[in-house]
């Protein structure tokens, strides 16, 4: 059976690659570490326990990031034609389900304390001999969660960028966005020591909601991926411009009447398909080669090309009405 | 160093009254009534024909007297005395709890004031046994330490008064005093004793607890003199 080439990175890419695992490693350790110190002051506030669940599933797009990064080096099979690069789409939707489910269940669990007017108890630790109230051992805890949390996201956004990975792109806005969850929890425990008692379920409401809202909209960024949506910018803000630049280089050629192209991402690589009419069938298939060697030349991210000489392209779609920030389509 | 910090910060912070009560129990209480529930827990409360005795009731005593709080018992079974505590019709409720209280999410429970451990013990005049496999163990019949002992490879021999039984004998780690017996070190369990207070008035809970921390002696001297058999 065809399969397709091994992917490799270039040079260039391969280091910041290599960076972003590093990088990635240091944000598990470190997340590991913030985890435990929040649970050992957890207590019985609900936005500290929003928190916690936040930190533990940060843990999820690392851990996916790391495991593509190796799983998409596996060159492609007999039973895999097209390679393992889906692998990281699979990654990401459950990642992105399981932080829109999380969310929900926090946002549930805290309206129900807040209509049921349920206090937080907090009371007196005892590490030192010394008795002092839990609540102050919150604030650090959550300090330590989200400064390095807002360091690291600042250093994985531009690689993500750069590698045009998904996972570590939603991964870095994530830790970016932390000090947020953290800044609501120290509210929330703050409250309880006012005797503001609701102050904390609603910190813990607004904290859940955060967290809905990355996992709806990641789960949106990955759905659209598994079904084959034409490539989007990192952002998912606008599209790639990518296929438009291969119609234009193709149309370029003096043998070439006239083209049509369709790529689709498959995990942070593209593949293309391209049809050609060609103007005579003279050379055809060697002609076929040079192009498509040039065309992969175009884009690191262009994994595999192929091309179909066809009397005439098929009828092209308008731009998606769904999408009014398309740009005009290829 | 950041220890010390920390107890610097709590004690500045303490200062500006955090955490404080939603409900204002601590101010209504010190200097006017506490009202406390009590069910009989010997040897924590005894309920007699006069007023409570027993160690959580002597305790208690003594932090109304700290806060110079009138205190106004409500007598009546676990069930009635949470469901009143829930509603904040009391401020305590004492009945010889642990931190196991299946009534925990009724309640605030406080930091454990004593933790005490059920064993198997032997007459002081006979030697330590290797282990308590095969050997008789006394222990006072339909109590959880019972079921406890009935767990390990002893054999179990129910009583109706511990004080009667001759040999060896699985009881409270307190009674061993008062029944000329010694810890052979075979724990069956341990028990973390606690109060209860409405949940979530953090300032009047935190004032229990730090009544209850200061006193490790009392309480241990209370136990001496209260936890008979």
């Amino acid at each position: 059976m065809r399969t397709t080439r091994a992917f490799e990175l270039p040079p260039d890419k391969a280091k910041a690659n290599q960076r972003a695992i590093r990088l990635e490693w240091i944000t598990i350790g470190y997340l590991v570490s913030a985890i435990f110190f929040i649970y050992i002051t957890l207590g019985a506030s609900q936005a500290m326990k929003a928190a916690w669940i936040e930190d533990i599933l940060s843990l999820v797009p690392p851990i996916s990031f790391l495991v593509a990064s190796r799983v998409r080096h596996r060159p492609p099979s007999e039973r895999y034609p097209f390679g393992l690069h889906r692998a990281v789409s699979v990654g990401y939707l459950c990642a992105s389900l399981a932080l829109a489910a999380m969310g929900l269940f926090i946002l549930y669990d805290s309206v129900s304390k807040l209509a049921a007017f349920e206090h937080a108890p907090i009371g007196l630790v005892q590490p030192w001999g010394e008795p002092i109230w839990l609540g102050w051992f919150m604030i650090p805890a959550l300090v330590y969660s989200a400064v390095p949390a807002v360091v690291l996201g600042r250093v994985k956004l531009p690689l993500a960028r750069e590698l045009h990975d998904k996972v570590l792109y939603a991964d870095a806005k994530m830790n970016k966005a932390d000090w947020l969850t953290a800044v609501a929890a120290m509210v929330g425990v703050i409250g309880i020591g006012l005797g503001l008692w609701w102050l904390d379920s609603l910190a813990a409401i607004l904290i859940s909601l955060d967290i809905t809202h990355d996992g709806i909209k990641n789960l949106r960024t990955a759905t659209a991926d598994l079904m084959d949506e034409r490539p989007t910018l990192i952002d998912s803000s606008a599209l790639d411009p990518l296929p438009q630049r291969l119609r234009t280089e193709l149309r370029s050629l003096d043998w070439v009447r006239d083209a049509a192209v369709r790529v689709r991402e498959e995990g942070h690589v593209f593949f293309a398909d391209i049809q050609v009419v060609p103007t005579s069938t003279e050379d055809l298939t060697s002609r076929l080669a040079t192009v498509a060697r040039r065309l992969m030349d175009l884009d690191w991210r262009l994994h595999d090309v192929v091309i179909m000489p066809a009397e005439k392209v098929e009828e092209e779609r308008r731009a998606d009405p769904a999408r009014p920030d398309a740009r005009t389509s290829s | 160093m950041t220890k010390k910090l920390a107890i610097v910060l709590a004690i500045t912070l303490a200062a500006c009254g955090i955490p404080r009560d939603p409900e204002g129990t601590l101010a209504r209480v010190s200097g006017g009534v506490m009202r406390v529930g009590v069910t009989e827990a010997p040897p924590w409360i005894e309920l007699g024909d006069a007023s409570p005795d027993g160690i959580e009731v002597r305790l208690v005593e003594r932090f109304a007297e700290q806060i110079d709080a009138e205190i106004e018992w409500a007598e009546g079974s676990e069930e009635e005395i949470f469901s009143a505590l829930k509603v904040r019709e009391l401020d305590l409720v004492i009945a010889g709890l642990t931190a196991e209280t299946p009534w925990s999410s009724e309640a605030s429970i406080t930091h454990p004031y004593l933790t005490t451990a059920a064993l198997v013990a032997v007459p002081d005049d006979t030697d330590e046994p290797e282990d308590i496999a095969e050997l008789e163990v006394g222990v006072e019949a339909n109590t959880e330490i019972a079921g406890l002992l009935r767990k390990t490879d002893a054999h179990v021999v129910e009583v109706d008064d511990i004080e009667d039984y001759e040999g060896p004998v699985a009881i409270d780690n307190f009674l061993t005093d008062d029944l000329d017996v010694v810890d052979t070190g075979v724990r069956l369990g341990e028990s973390d004793h606690v109060f209860a207070v409405p949940i979530g008035e953090n300032d009047w809970m935190t004032a229990v607890e730090r009544f209850l921390l200061e006193r490790p002696g009392e309480i241990e001297d209370l136990l001496d003199e209260l936890g008979g058999p």
